[in-house]
């Protein structure tokens, strides 16, 4: 087991460090760079930009310099001193800005993830279970339906619905005067009153995909003997279903949960655009439109790090739930 | 010297005329009376953390007459700003305090923070008097000494602000202080169009600085400067000023609460990467009352919500949650929606004059690094033809719900410039007089298309953004297919904007589009009359001639050109306003000739959206970027009827 795990320790620094390289060269493909695009901008609002500030600024950022010296600076602050750089745009060292906003987008996105898996794990179930019945039916059109609404649509359909019915709009996480508030009862209050939306508008996508594949890999499973073997041991229907085949279904599951953080971040970005959730999405989408390289390297990056580090968390899940994993390696 | 107390120059002339005509009060008819202040600062007062009203007021306040009537205090006006970057939002409506500004016509210069002027005979040397014990908003006195720093900072090589006429390299300035309220500029060569730099929005450099505060990160007056700037985590004291005092990039302004201001309201939340709104809030030292000695503003807080989200923005103002705003939500797409919307959320439209001359003119490239198609498009038998070939009632009809008029790149017909042949010349839709404007420019139709005299093919890629302007992609198709029908090749070229710039100085681009500014403000921005600055795409090596920038790509212009080119550099030393305004006629005497720029029509009417208790709005607002609307229609005196 510890082999196996400097193994996959091991592996993830290197992975990690390729997600950087390959993120900065990225970011660095367009033509221009941050102050030629931020020209283009306030040139478009009817300003103009001093040529000469521009000039000095390229300097004073260092952004004519070749691509493995930026490189080679960034990375270096951040294995030394965790310094990520500063945000051109911001003028803010990028650790400043991004961690409110990478938590926001975990709290949304694990509350996202919550109401998809309670949802979906036992409407799949149930779908598998009873085969071809009017619910499996049922829940299939809805399935399928979630999965093909763009989930952009789907928020612009709920933020028109609001105005139209009860006059109010549907956007952001908080009402203003709870905005920079402490936590309290009244604010988690105010949270879930505006949050719901945006979850529902989340969960939506995935719990069509969870329900199909929990359909499917249950009626895998429970075609196999050893099912048939619990029924005829006299286990009531219930427990023969829930102790044995749905532990095995979940597998997959399972093994993907690092990848959802990552996909529920880009999955997100145009719904947190649509209904101005303050999350990592419109961040980063932000930051790469105007070539903000630190801000989105860094972004980038933390993705990477994350992921690497939920699939070594499904892996030690997977091993604990099945047993087929823990012992297959000896 | 001659006294120059209010008039400076023509600009958008008798506009939007009645409603509040002699509306504004001189500084001078300020007697000495009993001033009242806020509800919210009488707490303050009482307990002693501020200074009554008539101390934090100057000798002599600027008194400002009200648009409808004297209003009541108190409210929070409500915004919203697009994504993090929006600080433009925050310029049009809180940072519009200059030395002086223009009136609410933008016909006049009227005294703002300087109470008077004096212009010298040879427009050399500009001497202002600001008002007597004017306070920064943490109640420190606002001086010439701020004034002075700031030009100093400015002037510094070591620091890569830069503004304007501060730091023209062409007519450097300097400053003598007479005492802490007078202060002359001096200018090496005469300068006629400073006043108009300091009315517009660039002008509120000089007044932004404040030397106690941002004198501290500069090494000249804090030997300690560099140390603490390292100390902070900055390589280098100008890195650490432009975060606290930010005059390279606006962005930073609004991000530091600290930083001292002369705006009628200050900053309490500020805009930073993760802020989901910013607040500011009255500044108690605000040097203006109204007529009756209550000090401005009325309202005491303006809240701005920071969206990503259009359609966020767009349903708040139809619910009422906005109570003013036309950046960004009042579209053309938009105003039916509105409008249908205007009871249910208690607002109404008022009407915005857009300051612009046209929603889409077509730059040929004259300086193409091609010497056939150079000769081309420069050719103006060849720009004509084209002209005639677009159909612009059909794409005014289907893009804009036919609102607008054919137009060239002309100045508006509210402007004092406006010259009806050189805004209509070649716009009406004719086939065949295009036909034979093309031929005569030299080009053969084989077949479908017409190619070059030699038998080449001709197609003209023009460069478009679709990112800033959704329409434009849907004109440029419609001209696409007009075009074609003229035997004409277009191909349209849609790319990312940092690569639209990137172009520019190498040359190859056959034509880029944009919106045609400067057509009310004519003289400060004429880049499409003439080959005027980096924005003129058209001639973009002939005007890094004319300004000395990227000087490995400049060419020496053509004869008209120079012309043009000499005659706005006497316009720029010109202190008299009606010779100011008889050059910049030629100018444009010399465009309607040579053609060089093509428009498609002017645009329709803008709208703003206002809450119905918000009062003393102006019905009709000119709309201009150097001319902030609304900032100079006195937001400082709108106020919540209660």
């Amino acid at each position: 087991m510890l082999r196996f795990l400097t193994g996959r320790l091991f592996s993830m620094v290197v992975t990690i460090w390729a997600v950087s390289f390959v993120a900065f060269a990225i970011i660095q493909l367009p033509p221009g760079d941050y102050l030629t695009t931020y020209l283009a901008t306030i040139s478009a609002q009817g300003e103009r930009a001093d040529p000469r500030a521009i000039e000095a600024l390229r300097q004073q950022y260092g952004l004519g310099q070749p691509y493995l010296v930026q490189y080679w600076k960034w990375i270096t602050g951040i294995v030394l001193h965790g310094d990520f750089g500063r945000s051109f745009e911001w003028n803010a060292p990028v650790t400043e800005l991004i961690w409110g906003r990478l938590g926001n987008s975990i709290l949304l996105e694990g509350l996202a993830v919550v109401v998809m898996w309670f949802v979906a794990l036992p409407i799949g179930v149930y779908a598998a279970v009873r085969k071809y019945s009017l619910g499996d039916y049922l829940a299939t059109i809805f399935g399928f339906l979630g999965l093909a609404v763009p989930n952009f649509l789907f928020a612009l359909v709920l933020m028109y619905l609001g105005y139209v019915w009860f006059g109010t709009t549907l956007g952001g996480l908080f009402s203003p005067e709870f905005e920079n508030a402490r936590w309290s009862l009244p604010r988690i209050w105010d949270f879930f009153s505006h949050a719901w939306a945006p979850i529902v508008v989340l969960a939506t996508a995935g719990t069509a995909q969870l329900i199909r594949i929990m359909r499917a890999n249950l009626l895998d499973e429970l075609k196999k003997p050893y099912v048939t073997t619990a029924r005829s041991k006299g286990l009531p229907e219930w427990k023969v279903i829930l102790k044995y085949p749905v532990r095995v279904a979940l597998n997959p599951l399972v093994s993907t949960i690092g990848w959802l953080l990552p996909t529920l971040v880009s999955s997100s970005v145009i719904v947190s655009v649509v209904m101005n959730l303050p999350t990592a999405g419109p961040m980063l989408l932000r930051s790469l439109t105007s070539q903000d390289m630190y801000l989105a390297g860094a972004i980038i990056m933390l993705l990477g790090v994350l992921t690497v580090i939920g699939t070594l968390i499904s892996d030690l899940i997977l091993a604990w739930i099945d047993p087929r994993i823990r012992y297959g390696g000896n | 010297m001659m006294k120059q107390g209010l008039r400076s120059g023509p600009r958008a002339g008798h506009l939007v005329t009645a409603t509040f005509a002699a509306i504004l009060g001189l500084g001078t008819s300020a007697l000495a009376q009993e001033y009242s202040q806020a509800p919210m600062l009488d707490d303050l007062v009482a307990s002693g953390e501020l200074p009554p009203v008539e101390e934090r007021l100057p000798a002599n306040p600027l008194v400002v007459e009200p648009v409808e009537s004297v209003g009541q205090y108190g409210g929070t006006w409500r915004s919203g700003l697009r994504g993090g970057g929006d600080n433009a939002w925050i310029g049009r409506t809180i940072a519009y305090d200059g030395l002086v500004r223009y009136d609410r016509n933008w016909d006049q210069i009227i005294p703002n923070i300087a109470e008077s002027w004096e212009v010298s005979d040879d427009a050399r040397s500009y001497t202002f008097e600001l008002r007597e014990g004017l306070k920064w908003n943490n109640g420190e006195p606002f001086t010439t000494e701020d004034i002075a720093f700031a030009i100093e900072l400015m002037q510094d090589e070591a620091y890569p602000g830069s503004a304007g006429f501060i730091d023209n390299p062409q007519n450097p300035v300097s400053i003598e202080i007479e005492d802490e309220n007078t202060f002359t500029l001096v200018f090496e060569q005469p300068n006629g169009t400073v006043l108009d730099e300091l009315a517009s929005v660039n002008g509120i450099t000089i007044v932004s600085l404040n030397k106690n505060y941002c004198g501290q990160f500069y090494p000249k007056y804090n030997p300690d400067a560099e140390a603490l700037a390292t100390e902070m985590g900055f390589e280098g004291w100008a890195l650490l000023m432009e975060n606290k005092c930010a005059w390279a990039i606006e962005q930073e302004r609004w991000a530091n609460p600290d930083l001292p201001m002369m705006n009628a309201w200050m900053l309490t939340e500020p805009l930073t990467g993760d802020a989901t709104r910013v607040v500011f809030e009255r500044n108690p030292y605000y040097f203006k009352v109204d007529p009756e000695g209550n000090q401005y503003p009325y309202i005491d807080r303006l809240e701005m919500r920071v969206s990503e989200s259009l359609e966020e923005l767009t349903l708040m103002a139809l619910n009422g949650e906005i109570d003013f705003q036309d950046r960004h939500i009042a579209t053309t797409i938009n105003r039916p929606l509105f409008f249908d919307g205007q009871e249910q959320g208690d607002y109404r439209l008022g009407s915005n004059v857009l300051s612009n001359s046209n929603t889409l003119l077509i730059q040929l490239n004259f300086n193409h690094v091609d010497e056939a198609k150079r000769e081309l498009f420069q050719n103006k038998d060849f720009r004509i033809g084209l002209s005639h070939a677009i159909d612009r009632q059909e794409i005014i009809d289907v893009v804009f719900t036919g609102q607008g008029e054919p137009f060239q790149v002309a100045p508006r017909p509210e402007s004092p410039f406006y010259d009806e042949e050189l805004a209509k010349q070649y716009t009406e839709y004719d086939p065949e007089l295009a036909a034979e404007y093309l031929e005569k420019a030299g080009l053969v139709r084989n077949g479908e298309f017409y190619t070059m005299p030699d038998g080449s093919p001709l197609t003209i890629t023009i460069d478009t953004i679709a990112a800033f302007r959704a329409e434009w992609v849907d004109m440029l198709e419609l001209i696409q297919l007009q075009l074609a029908a003229a035997g004409i090749n277009v191909e349209i070229n849609t790319i990312d904007r940092t690569l639209f710039y990137d172009k520019r100085p190498l040359g190859e681009y056959d034509a880029q589009v944009w919106q045609g500014d400067g057509g009310l403000d004519v003289i400060q921005e004429p880049r499409y009359y003439f080959p005027a600055n980096g924005e003129s795409v058209w001639a973009f090596r002939w005007q890094a001639w004319y300004n000395g920038t990227t000087p490995e790509v400049a060419e020496e212009p053509v004869d008209w050109a120079k012309e043009q080119m000499d005659l706005y550099t006497q316009l720029r030393q010109e202190g008299d306003p009606e010779a100011r305004a008889a050059l910049m006629k030629q100018i444009l005497a010399i465009t309607k000739e040579q053609f060089p720029v093509i428009g498609v029509s002017m645009p329709g009417p803008g709208y703003y959206i206002a809450k119905n208790n918000l009062r003393n709005v102006a019905d009709n607002m000119l709309h201009g970027w150097l001319f902030p609307t609304p900032a100079p229609y006195d937001p400082f005196q709108w106020y919540f009827e209660q």
